[in-house]
């Protein structure tokens, strides 16, 4: 199974954040608290559907989806089959 | 006088306490080889002054941008005094990002206290953090307070004697080299575990300091930003909002501009009372009275225009704007973070020029800046608004819509769709590797604090007088001069040519001698040389003098036109000037000198030639390289002349 990433999430289904994928972004992903462990939701995007908001932690973080695309997530399993 | 730094993350209320704090006490300055603006003030408690420094806001001091640079400086004392003392300042809401800056500052060992804002914000999403508790986890003192809606600041002001030294969160030695390195743009390797290490660290103490805390983003911010996110009403409140403040700078600066017209009116009905000396008399009302009200009349505009963006900005709307236009302006070449420079150049190219340091990309941070000066900015206002008014009277509806306001929006458009253009242009221009990047915190909407705002847009006017005020008094002068005097000659033949001239016509002696004299004045060569240039654009010298003189400032237009025509010294204004331009007559056609054609086409050249020194300057400080402003005046230039001369040409003078 490939890896999910943020990009990936469904709106209103928080995940949590495995890892970031290697690249130039990663520094200032990380600063701004995108780092294993943390939680994470899908919240709203641009009418175009790009960029999207994020919820990380508790603050919200609007990212484009190429960005998003970097943040390797894991879906909450219970959270999920409890909606 | 004891030196303390405010520090926090971009939208913390850190500005807000700044301003609370010093009040009007404050200075924006740069540190030298940046652009990035300080602001500096001075607080007095229990009557010993210290001196307070506004750090600008960042997440981490290892990101690579001019911000970064200018708080790692500070904080190293790099060619400016080192903080004796610091101030962090952490919103409740969001205390885990918060805390990594701190981390990092912190093992720079410089005494400091620590102030929790939004406390509010965090009680209505369920979070309540426990200050006692932080306290004994940094070591400093701890105090919650809401800059924006607390009262009373005593808390704060105690603070100012408990400064200490903290423990660490983190141990990282020999910060201060590696700060020192990143100054000087080497490489720091490992900051990224090092950014993972310290918020494993962070995370254990959010556990004992965050109470109750639920994540789940609740409450109105989500809900208004789904609205403002809506593919339909999203854009509706966009366009709703810039109508408003177009509107809003039109209308409601009026009522001042007006009484600033008359209150020159009556100065220069005075100068007589001090003197009889009839050139000292003319050199007051027609060359320093004219050139201070053509600087103090647009006070109520610039100060409207940045009020309204100011309230965006602390509302948090703002950065919804950039969120919304990042698709669109990535592929013009853009970044979404150009929306606010690009709203900013409709009140002053200067400011927005300065203003695209916040994008990082730096081939998209070109192209913003050179195409904000197609943006039409406050001092187009005056030259649109004359040019209209030649064209239609005001309460004239075509539609439903007012004739005045649809010209001064298609002139708008005429700027922002010449700038779209050419967006995509200088994008292929600045071939850049660098990767371009988003990554923009959506803050929680706040009720904007009217008197940061109010502070914020004086700070604007104030620099407005004294940039492009000492310049525009300065031409008005030289015109003046130029205007009065003449080759001796030509001035005897119009003086002679106006004796025969009001023997026909005696009851308007004064006006031919005016204008007979002007056109004999060096102002009047000048404007007949350029004329055979700009004769196919249906300009004729007069205006050839005015564009001449706009170059300095282009609201300069309006007042040489009323110097060419001798409006001022008569207790008059744009609508005198106004009336004065109709009633002209073009001696070789017999039509109006200046009718629609030449409206039109005068309106194009002014919606995009850079026409402003001042413009040019700035670019020239940003970009390090004249460079880019020969260019763009060049270019810009061409654009204008064609499409007035098109204009012109296919309209004709009806």
């Amino acid at each position: 199974m490939s890896e999910q990433t943020a990009k990936d999430l469904r709106f209103d289904c928080p995940a949590e954040i495995i890892k970031l994928t290697e690249g130039e972004l990663n520094q200032k992903l990380a600063e701004m608290g995108c780092v294993p462990g943390t939680e994470i939701e899908k919240l709203y995007s641009a009418p175009t559907g790009d960029p999207i908001a994020f919820r990380i932690d508790s603050y919200v973080l609007g990212l484009r989806s190429s960005e998003a695309e970097q943040i390797v997530v894991k879906m909450n399993d219970e959270l999920e089959t409890s909606i | 006088m004891r030196r303390v730094a405010l520090i926090g993350n971009p939208n913390c209320g850190k500005s807000t306490l700044f301003n609370r704090l010093t009040g009007l006490n404050q200075k924006t300055s740069n540190l030298p080889g940046t652009t990035v603006d300080s602001h500096e003030g001075k607080v007095k408690i229990n009557n010993e002054w210290f001196e307070l420094v506004d750090l600008p806001g960042i997440y981490s001091l290892f990101t690579n941008s001019e911000y970064e640079h200018v708080v790692v400086s500070n904080l190293t004392g790099k060619n400016i005094p080192k903080p004796d003392a610091i101030i962090y300042v952490l919103d409740s809401s969001n205390l885990r990002r918060n805390l990594l800056l701190l981390s990092q500052v912190a093992e720079l060992k410089i005494p400091a206290v620590c102030v929790l804002t939004m406390e509010d914000t965090a009680a209505r999403r369920d979070i309540k953090i426990n200050a006692a508790e932080l306290n004994k986890v940094l070591g400093i003192p701890v105090i919650s307070l809401n800059p924006r809606i607390s009262k009373d600041l005593k808390p704060i002001e105690l603070l100012f004697y408990k400064f200490t030294e903290g423990t660490l969160i983190s141990d990282n030695p020999d910060m201060h080299e590696k700060l020192t390195r990143f100054l000087n743009g080497e490489p720091n390797r490992g900051i990224s575990t090092e950014t993972l290490n310290r918020y494993s660290n962070i995370d254990l103490i959010v556990k004992r300091v965050v109470i109750r805390e639920n994540k789940k983003r609740e409450g109105n911010t989500l809900k208004i930003d789904k609205w403002v996110t809506h593919p339909i009403s999203g854009f509706l409140i966009f366009f709703g909002i810039m109508l408003a403040i177009f509107q809003g700078v039109f209308s409601l600066a009026e009522y001042p501009m007006t009484l600033i017209e008359h209150s020159f009116s009556w100065l220069r009905s005075q100068t007589s009372g001090f003197t009889s000396n009839e050139y000292i008399i003319d050199f007051i009302n027609s060359g320093l009275l004219s050139g201070l009200e053509g600087v103090i009349v647009f006070l109520p505009q610039i100060f409207i225009l940045f009020f309204l963006i100011g309230i965006l900005e602390d509302s948090g709307y703002m950065v919804r704007a950039s969120f919304l236009s990042d698709q669109l302006m990535r592929k013009l070449g853009l970044n979404g973070r150009s929306i606010i420079p690009l709203i900013g150049g409709f009140a002053c190219a200067i400011p927005a020029i300065m203003a695209t340091r916040t994008i990082r990309n730096r081939s998209e941070r070109l192209a913003t800046m050179l195409v904000v000066p197609l943006m039409s900015c406050s001092a187009r206002i005056p030259v649109y608004i004359l040019l209209i008014s030649l064209i239609v009277p005001a309460g004239v509806l075509w539609g439903p819509i007012p004739a005045q306001t649809l010209l001064m929006t298609l002139a708008y458009f005429a700027g922002i769709i010449m700038a779209l253009i050419l967006a995509v242009f200088f994008k292929m221009l600045g071939k850049s590797k660098e990767q371009s990047e988003f990554v923009l915190e959506l803050p929680t909407y706040q009720a904007p604090r009217i008197q940061t705002v109010i502070n914020g847009a004086w700070l604007r006017c104030k620099s407005f007088l004294n940039e492009a005020g000492k310049i525009i008094v300065i031409i008005s002068m030289v015109l003046w001069a130029l205007s009065s005097f003449g080759p001796d000659k030509a001035m005897k033949e119009a003086y002679n040519k106006a004796q025969i001239a009001a023997e026909k016509n005696p009851d308007n002696i004064e006006q031919i001698k005016q204008s007979y004299l002007l056109e004999a004045s060096y102002a009047g060569h000048l404007g007949k040389m350029i004329e055979p240039v700009i004769e196919p654009l249906g300009y004729d010298w007069k205006t050839g003098i005015a564009l001449i003189s706009s170059f300095a400032a282009r609201e300069v237009f309006v007042g040489t036109m009323s110097t060419l025509f001798q409006t001022g010294a008569n207790n008059e204004n744009v609508v005198g000037i106004r009336k004065k331009m109709q009633a002209e007559i073009n001696p070789t056609t017999g039509k109006p000198a200046y009718g629609i054609g030449y409206a039109v086409s005068l309106m194009l050249f002014y919606a995009f030639a850079l026409q402003c020194i001042s413009t040019m300057a700035v670019l020239k400080k940003e970009t390090q390289t004249w460079k880019w402003s020969i260019i763009l005046f060049f270019l810009y230039g061409s654009i204008a002349y064609l499409s007035a001369f098109a204009a012109f040409q296919f309209i004709g003078n009806a």
